[in-house]
């Protein structure tokens, strides 16, 4: 069995003030293989983005507290931390692809001065390793005239181009974890295509462990082999893509299935929805979260919360599965 | 109105050669389009960002000038309306855009937002406004009990149905839907969804739905339209399109959503080249650069729109491509 590249145990985020305690992310454990992709769905506001910028250790010191057993890249604890030595850790092992690369990306340097800066800083090498480095990684996410891309500023590249070239910034280094986090979101489908290709090429070339954050199980049915569903903080259902698509198990995610529209011969006929409104982070239910908008609870899921139960890797946390 | 013979519904909108360009006309956002969109019907308008499917929508409503070409709403030219006929018709069609946290003024609460259109056409007294609000809102899936909040009070599914809601007071013909699902998670997008197939089936509205997501238009559209850098490319009834769109491009376009790559696509140059500004050029056809089934002619001469109509009579709508591969064939090879 390979270690995991990244592994996640029992991670909580909450935000405090005073006396009372939101929970945003609440008791999470997962990890992921050298070469595998895992997706993190659900709705936003669910936690998918706080869980990566804990794991990152990039949240304010004010106001939200995380607390995890550990957070491990390569076996190697990122979760205890100082400032200085989390600065060598990210960018290295672990990087992350943002979803809007306009406001990720610096206006005022140029891409190959953005790209070479993570190289140098982490690696380092004269003046013209870091420059050939940094154009083989313009050139390695499908650039073929990467001197032009690299003096280019970001405002004169269109959307996809920047992702892109924050896919070639994010991967200088190889690092053995990417969080990617909607890298796709804001593109069209000719775009997108384009992006997965890249991340997809990480996977098998450098052996990366993605976690691929999205609210389209769709798209992350494209390059994911397994899956989380979250929701209001909590995993619901980790299973692969696969079995998810085939026989969702926990309600939730049927219902999630249920309302994302397809592409087929016939009209389709009219979409479903899950009923009801998801509740703020302030004003969770007790029991299990989601029983208020679920057509198969029952008194125990208002009053108790379902563990996540693993059998044969997949998860559901739910009393009454399908 | 209806002419044209049975095959043909009453079109509330027409779009006749519609040119728009921007920059002293060196960039062409829309390029010599003609459309039209059968009442209580719902056209879905797809294309890449940056092809022109927003430019038309501004030009429907007059909030830009084409540089020729006409838009006709009911018959009527909607340039050559006076201001008085302007407002009135601006009445009748209405614009949901995609992000409702945006399209919101943050210091209007829901009542203030809802009741400035009905002020603005003078529509009714107070009680009838008072009225139509709370039909509104209960039309949207919403409570009155919310009418003294303001947008930041609600999620962003919920921000949407007051935006629908906004547009709805004033009781349109055509309601042009910009994106309005995009931005949203795909459980309220269908609820989203939902809410606008039940408005069309209760009231008959008819909808100009703009978006680059397929799977979406499949749900909801009757007639698919298609353009790629200003120009449209093909018009057609919503199950022609899905069983085998005609246009080479429509059939990446198609692909793409599919979640596959079409063979031979040029990837990064795709990126380069289409960031160019269209000029304009008319001695080829748009698409060449990348077609997969490009020939000869392709790059010498803009194809016609080609009515394919004839091959398929059940077709409800217009049913029409501009590509070469449909020039009428003289003989069976050459």
């Amino acid at each position: 069995m390979t270690a995991p590249a990244l592994s996640v145990n029992d991670l909580s985020v909450w935000f405090e003030n005073g006396s009372s305690r939101v929970p945003v992310v609440d008791h999470i454990s997962f990890s992921i293989n050298p070469g595998d992709a895992t997706g993190l769905v659900g709705e936003s506001g669910c936690g998918k983005t706080m869980t990566a910028m804990a794991i990152l250790g990039l949240l304010p010191a004010t106001g939200i507290r995380v607390r995890a057993a550990c957070i491990e890249v390569n076996g190697k604890d990122i979760y205890n931390l100082n400032a200085t030595q989390r600065r060598a850790v990210l960018g290295r092992d672990i990087a992350m692809i943002f979803q809007q690369p306009a406001t990720a990306l610096d206006p005022v340097f140029t891409i190959g001065q953005q790209v070479g800066a993570v190289y140098r800083r982490h690696i380092g090498g004269n003046k013209q390793h870091v420059r050939k480095t940094m154009l083989n990684a313009l050139e390695s996410v499908g650039f073929s005239q990467a001197g032009e891309i690299a003096a280019a500023y970001p405002h004169q590249l269109s959307g996809g181009m920047r992702q892109l070239a924050m896919i070639a910034m994010a991967t200088v280094c190889k690092p053995a974890v990417i969080i990617a986090d909607e890298p796709t979101t804001a593109l069209d489908n000719s775009t997108r295509a384009l992006i997965l290709q890249q991340l997809e090429r990480l996977q098998t070339q450098h052996q990366a462990a993605i976690l691929f954050i999205s609210h389209d199980l769709t798209v992350v049915s494209q390059i994911c082999r397994d899956v989380m569903v979250m929701y209001c903080g909590r995993l619901m259902e980790t299973t692969d893509c696969q079995s998810l698509f085939a026989h969702a198990r926990h309600p939730y995610s049927a219902g999630l299935l249920s309302c994302i529209p397809r592409i087929s011969d016939k009209r389709p006929a009219p979409i479903n929805s899950i009923p009801g409104q998801r509740p703020t982070a302030a004003g969770l239910p007790p029991g299990c979260h989601f029983a208020p908008r679920c057509t198969r609870a029952e008194a125990q899921c208002r009053i108790s919360v379902p563990e996540l139960d693993d059998e044969n890797g997949r998860g559901t946390a739910c009393f009454r599965p399908l | 109105m209806n002419t044209s013979g049975k095959n043909t519904r009453a079109s509330l909108l027409e779009i006749r050669g519609l040119s728009l360009s921007f920059h002293q006309r060196k960039q062409v956002a829309v390029d010599r389009v003609s459309l039209n969109i059968a009442t209580g019907s719902t056209l879905g308008l797809v294309g890449a960002s940056g092809s022109g499917k927003s430019s038309i929508a501004r030009a429907i409503l007059r909030l830009v000038n084409p540089d020729s070409g006409d838009v006709l709403f009911k018959g009527k030219s909607i340039y050559r309306m006076n201001p008085q006929e302007l407002k009135t018709t601006r009445q009748r069609i209405q614009l949901v855009f995609q992000e409702p946290s945006v399209s919101l003024s943050p210091r209007r609460t829901v009542e203030q937002t809802l009741l400035e259109p009905l002020q603005h056409f003078a529509i009714g007294d107070t009680n009838y406004r008072n009225e139509k609000i709370r039909q509104t809102l209960h039309t949207v899936g919403m409570d009155q009990s919310i009418l003294r909040r303001y947008p930041h009070q609600f999620s962003s599914g919920q921000q949407q149905r007051i935006a629908i809601a906004r547009a709805l007071v004033t009781e349109p013909d055509l309601l042009i839907a910009d994106e309005a699902v995009s931005s949203l998670d795909v459980s309220i997008q269908a609820q989203i969804l939902q809410l606008i197939q039940g408005l069309q089936k209760e009231s008959g509205i008819t909808f100009l739905f703009i978006s680059h997501d397929l799977a979406v238009i499949r749900q909801i559209a009757d007639d698919v339209a298609v353009m790629y850098q200003g120009q449209l490319l093909e018009q057609s009834p919503a199950d022609q399109f899905f069983s085998g769109p005609t246009h080479p491009y429509s059939k990446s376009l198609l692909s793409f959503a599919e979640g596959k790559t079409p063979s031979g696509w040029p990837g990064e140059r795709w990126h380069l080249e289409r960031t160019r500004q269209s000029t304009g050029n008319t001695s080829t056809c748009v698409f060449s650069g990348f077609c997969q089934d490009k020939m000869p002619v392709c790059e010498r001469l803009e194809p016609a729109m080609h009515d394919i109509q004839h091959k398929n009579r059940d077709a409800s709508g217009p049913y029409c491509v501009k590509c070469h591969l449909y020039d009428e064939v003289k003989t069976d090879d050459h």
